[in-house]
């Protein structure tokens, strides 16, 4: 099998520190620079727990020695909140005494390094940290992802899409999802054996994420069915990628049945504003299902799509083939 | 407690990434310079401390190990200070030999 699943892992990790003293932003902002991080920042320890929230990093770079909330008690805000809890944390601090270290590591830190920072010794701690977050972090999706295709399964997908959801409508942004089906699926099952039958599930699960960004997620919806999930994407956009999908799917030469090509139908729906949505979640997969039935209607090889307030969308060719 | 090795903070000024650091940590000493001196004029001991903390933490990753020893010792200075009787005349002389470090940066000889 493929190894897809780290696929979906590979983007850069953010890391956010919280420490009250510009100069320490500075310096860790260049210092890091080389890492391949994405550095984010916060003065103080209230807000870098929204922040915290909010974003999801990877790691956490927090300074002990803050006015307002000090590091300790915002450790232990972090390791009470089921949100961040799981967010490994290093700990900074001027004062390089064994108590404030024991007291860290007791609260649930991972690391310590002292001010002022030896760089190596800094960068090292960050790498090795990142590293343990992400075998977590892939130990976790592990329980969320389909054998087969490599993707998300279908548990994930309906967990993630009110997440999505949730977010597009509090920050009025676009979304868009597409329900895509294999096109007369039944019948290389049936003609080849499963065993090609797999490979296709596979092989078809490979395309999608080849033309997928970063940001878009992709599940298995059940037998030869995947959906999408595409945050800050109109429906204009998600159209033209699932289109992109269509074509590939339907050029590549199967090692089994190298006469016998593959193509794939997909109904896309999606909103230009997040904050315009007054429907459920629920609706935009029934809505999705809809459009992929009339593009299977319309001879199959087809892409629908329209806009979650059910008008239509104005296609215009992609540049890229 | 330990000290740090000086030679693990020494900047180079022909390092872009270096200049940039030094250049951004010498355009922030004045303003530095002046928190000091209201701390100072306030006999605020505590915002002296705080100041003297964040200077001890971050002038030797900027390549200012020397600024960096200079608030150890002032921050030392407060903290044995008894806060009752916090006198600003008990760490004046950690306060002159910080500033006019500070100040050989600003207005070089």
């Amino acid at each position: 099998m493929p190894d897809v699943n780290l696929t979906q892992l590979d983007t850069t990790p953010v890391v956010l520190l919280i420490d009250d003293s510009q100069f320490v932003h500075r310096l860790l902002d260049a210092r890091l620079r080389s890492e391949s991080i994405s550095l984010i920042g916060e003065h103080d320890g209230k807000v870098g727990l929204e922040r915290a929230i909010e974003e999801g990093p990877a790691l956490i770079l927090l300074d002990l020695d803050m006015p307002v909330m000090d590091g300790f008690e915002t450790l232990r805000a972090l390791k009470d909140e089921p949100r961040t809890r799981d967010i490994p944390v290093i700990v900074l601090s001027g004062m390089n005494s064994s108590q404030d270290k024991v007291a860290a590591f007791d609260l649930g830190a991972v690391d310590f390094v002292t001010k002022p920072f030896e760089l190596t010794e800094l960068r090292a701690r960050v790498r090795s940290s990142l590293k343990m977050s992400a075998l977590l972090q892939m130990l976790s999706q592990k329980a969320q992802i389909d054998g087969l295709s490599g993707l998300f399964n279908r548990t994930y997908f309906d967990e993630r899409l009110k997440g999505e959801y949730d977010r597009a409508i509090r920050h009025g942004h676009p979304m868009s999802i597409a329900m895509i089906d294999l096109d007369h699926f039944k019948s290389i099952n049936d003609t080849y054996g499963h065993p090609a039958g797999d490979a296709v599930i596979a092989g078809v699960a490979q395309v999608i994420l080849h033309e997928l960004r970063s940001s878009d997620i992709a599940c298995r919806y059940g037998g030869e069915e995947f959906v999408l999930i595409m945050p800050e994407t109109n429906p204009e956009q998600a159209y033209n990628l699932c289109q992109r999908i269509r074509e590939r799917c339907e050029t590549i030469t199967w090692a089994r049945h190298p006469t016998r090509s593959v193509t794939l139908s997909a109904g896309v729906v999606g909103a230009d504003d997040g904050s315009s949505i007054n429907c459920t979640p629920s609706a935009w997969v029934e809505m999705a299902d809809r459009n992929l039935y009339s593009a299977k209607q319309a001879g199959r090889n087809t892409v629908k799509a329209s806009h979650i307030n059910g008008s239509a969308v104005q296609i215009t060719q992609s540049k890229a083939g | 407690m330990n000290e740090p090795d000086p030679n693990a903070f020494s900047l180079d000024i022909n390092d872009p990434e270096d200049a940039e650091l030094i250049e951004y940590f010498l355009g922030e000493l004045p303003e530095r310079v002046s928190a000091i001196n209201s701390a100072v004029t306030d006999e605020d001991i505590k915002e002296l401390g705080r100041i003297a903390h964040q200077l001890k933490g971050a002038a030797p990753g900027f390549g200012f190990p020397a600024i960096g020893s200079a608030a150890a010792q002032l921050e030392g200075s407060i903290k044995e200070l008894d806060e009752s009787f916090a006198d600003m005349k008990a760490v004046q002389a950690e306060v002159e030999s910080l500033l006019s470090l500070c100040q050989s940066y600003i207005t070089p000889k």
